[in-house]
């Protein structure tokens, strides 16, 4: 249940992200052009508008994108590796040295988030939190901000504990997930939405029809078969059926194709 | 000493199968804790700027881009256009297939999504044409890669980011490499095609290749929107990748209508997913090549390289036999991060200019593609034809060796990347 809230923030999250930046781009850039020509009424209100800091926000949105990303993409198996060597292992051994690159990767991630939890509280996070709650006192160090947006850097770069502490919690999810189930998120480089698929529609169920123009599962008899398969097999063997037999051979053709 | 230690800490880790960009992070964590005084500190700031520049974001802009018209129906439409143009010579089928390919690697930017594309449409009408499904799988295989060398490319931003080199003038260099390969590829299915005397397709009228090229054009605007925007300094190339995601938007939602609004979202995910993986292996190479100038090994190499006599001629082909050799077990965008840093200093002393050193590499990436065990391409298209590894190294061979000779033509002859650039007055 969190994990599904999760999960959704996260892809929520990175969408925004990507979808703002390139909104922001455009708009900053049209600006510069539309402010160039002379139109009456809209110039003078485009000249007040201000887009300095367009390149500022994309940058910080891209490096929240990155790092939340990076995480969301451990869930969808897109990091690549090397596996040319481990695949040609046995099972066991190649299930040891995935582990072992998952395991890493959550050591990997631990590290840098604490570093980056360091790097962000020294920054500025330190004197915030101690302002808000009334405890200053001690001369701490109120941190830089951002040249252009004046935000100060420690939330910017909260991006990196949040994230990677994101990427470490992904990691050994999926360790976890594939000791129990063996297997291994995985994501299609080669997909593309668009190109026609031979499947058919949902409501129709070739395998169901016990009519001979259509394929039957002759492995696992599905629900709602009017007979079973050994029941097909009695019937073919006792009363020889030239139009059956073939039938039948077409049949497997059909379930090679689709392999 | 040290530089052995990292190199074989890196090969162990990457051979384990753990994602490339961990295997960099870990070895870098490892050499900071163990081997060096370099402060934490100055490491935990360069994990927070490794990706801080504004050139960097041309990449998720990019892939966004293409992501949009990364779709059946824009294949659709540049077959319909290659097939009207080229389809009544000697391979018809074949040449269109080259390219299609060209066209929709350039827009789409992925080239196992291209042979995905052009391949499971081309394909299955090629067999039906009467071409042998070797023949078809060998172009489409090979042309498939094409995309990373015609701007724009998402290899040549991460080699610009990696050396300092500019993309304006990186995306310049590719052009006439880019079309000099696909003619080169193109050539070859002509010659086999005559040999074999593989059939024809009827030629088409004037009127239907107007047709299909209003129908292919808006996709390939695209190019025109980079290439020209970044020549003409209308944008930067970062601004110019955000047009380009921007106008790939409205030609794939309200021109050829084949997205629906309802599908942006997910178009974008997918395309944060892919970038945020890139960046981040992006970052932790910075790291990496950080830790690399530290202990000074480039300079070492060049400085070994000089004082061993060995030249241009003798570095340019050890670069090849490396970059091929990596090209077994990486992909293109790892190689050109971890490798460019190390080789570019060397390069530079040589006098080897970094435009041609950027087209050299990733005309090597190309290859690496395409050839076994590793070739991403291989893959893929062994997944549309249903032919094994094996016999799809043996399809594509023709193939595969005229992209070698062509790479040797690239290394040796500067001019054929420089003197576009030249001419346009960007170098």
């Amino acid at each position: 249940m969190i994990n599904k809230a999760l999960n959704h923030l996260e892809e929520l999250l990175v969408t925004f992200l990507m979808g703002a930046a390139t909104v922001i781009i455009f708009v900053a850039v049209a600006h510069r052009y539309l402010a160039g020509v002379d139109i009456p009424g809209l110039q003078d209100w485009l000249l007040t508008l201000n887009f300095g800091w367009a390149q500022e926000l994309c940058i910080i949105m891209f490096v929240w994108m990155a790092k939340f990303g990076a995480a969301y993409g451990v869930r969808t198996g897109i990091h690549v590796g090397v596996d040319v060597l481990i695949n040609r292992l046995d099972d066991n051994m190649r299930g040891k040295f995935i582990v072992f690159g998952l395991l890493a990767g959550a050591t990997f991630t631990g590290i840098v988030a604490t570093l980056g939890a360091h790097f962000v509280w020294e920054n500025g996070a330190h004197y915030f939190f101690f302002n808000l709650f009334g405890i200053a006192g001690e001369d701490l160090y109120e941190g830089p901000t951002t040249p252009d947006l004046e935000w100060p850097t420690w939330i910017v770069y909260s991006a990196i504990p949040l994230g990677s502490s994101l990427m470490c919690f992904r990691f050994l999810q999926v360790c976890l997930a594939f000791i129990r189930t063996g297997e291994l998120p995985h994501h299609d480089h080669g997909h593309v939405d668009g190109l026609e698929e031979e499947t058919p529609p949902v409501d129709v169920d070739v395998y169901g029809m016990d009519d001979n123009l259509h394929m039957h599962d002759l492995k696992h008899t599905m629900v709602g078969d009017r007979r079973s398969g050994e029941e097909r097999r009695r019937d073919a063997a006792g009363k020889p059926d030239p139009e059956r037999r073939q039938g039948e051979r077409r049949t497997n053709d059909d379930d090679g194709d689709q392999q | 000493m040290n530089a052995l230690v990292i190199f074989g800490l890196l090969a162990v880790l990457m051979l384990t199968g753990m994602p490339i960009s961990i295997s960099l992070g870990l070895t870098v964590l490892t050499f900071l804790f163990t081997m060096t005084q370099v402060p934490l500190e100055s490491v935990a700031l360069k994990l927070f700027t490794g990706i801080e520049k504004f050139e960097i974001m041309a990449i998720p802009f990019f892939i966004l881009a293409g992501n949009f018209l990364t779709h059946g129906g824009v294949a659709k439409r540049m077959i319909n256009f290659a097939t009207s143009m080229v389809g009544h010579w000697y391979g018809g089928l074949g040449l269109a297939g080259v390219l299609a390919c060209a066209l929709f690697a350039a827009v789409s930017g992925s080239s196992p999504a291209t042979v995905v594309a052009i391949g499971s449409i081309l394909l299955p009408a090629m067999v039906k044409a009467g071409f042998p499904n070797k023949f078809g799988a060998g172009v489409i295989a090979t042309s498939g890669a094409l995309g990373i060398l015609i701007p724009p490319s998402i290899v040549m931003v991460m080699y610009s980011v990696a050396t300092n080199t500019s993309v304006g003038a990186l995306f310049m260099a590719g052009v006439l490499p880019g079309l000099a390969l696909a003619a080169t590829l193109g050539g070859v299915t002509w010659y086999r095609a005559k040999k074999f005397d593989y059939p024809r397709q009827p030629k088409a009228t004037w009127g239907e290749r107007w047709k299909a090229f209003r129908a292919s054009v808006w996709g390939l605007l695209l190019i025109v929107v980079v290439m020209g925007g970044i020549y003409t300094g209308i944008f930067t190339p970062t601004e110019a990748a955000a047009m380009s995601a921007v106008y790939a938007f409205i030609c794939a939602v309200f021109i050829y209508r084949d997205l629906g609004m309802k599908d942006v979202p997910k178009v974008l995910l997918n395309s944060a997913n892919m970038s945020a993986m890139l960046l981040y292996i992006i970052t932790n190479a910075v790291l990496f090549s950080f830790i690399m100038t530290n202990e000074n090994i480039p300079q070492a190499l060049a400085d070994w390289m000089l004082g061993n006599g060995l030249g241009m001629i003798t570095f340019l082909l050890a670069v090849n036999v490396i970059l091929l050799l990596a090209g077994n077990f990486m992909e293109p965008s790892s190689i050109v991060l971890i490798f460019a840093p190390i080789l570019f200093p060397v390069a530079v002393a040589l006098g080897i200019h970094p435009v041609h050193f950027g087209i050299l590499m990733v005309v090597n990436m190309e290859v690496g593609m395409c050839h076994p065990p590793v070739g991403l391409n291989l893959y893929v298209a062994s997944g549309i034809t249903k032919m094994g590894i094996t016999e799809l190294t043996v399809a594509v061979w023709p193939w595969l060796l005229s992209m070698l000779v062509f790479l040797g033509v690239v290394t040796y002859w500067p001019g054929l990347s420089l003197w576009l650039p030249r001419q346009l007055g960007m170098l």
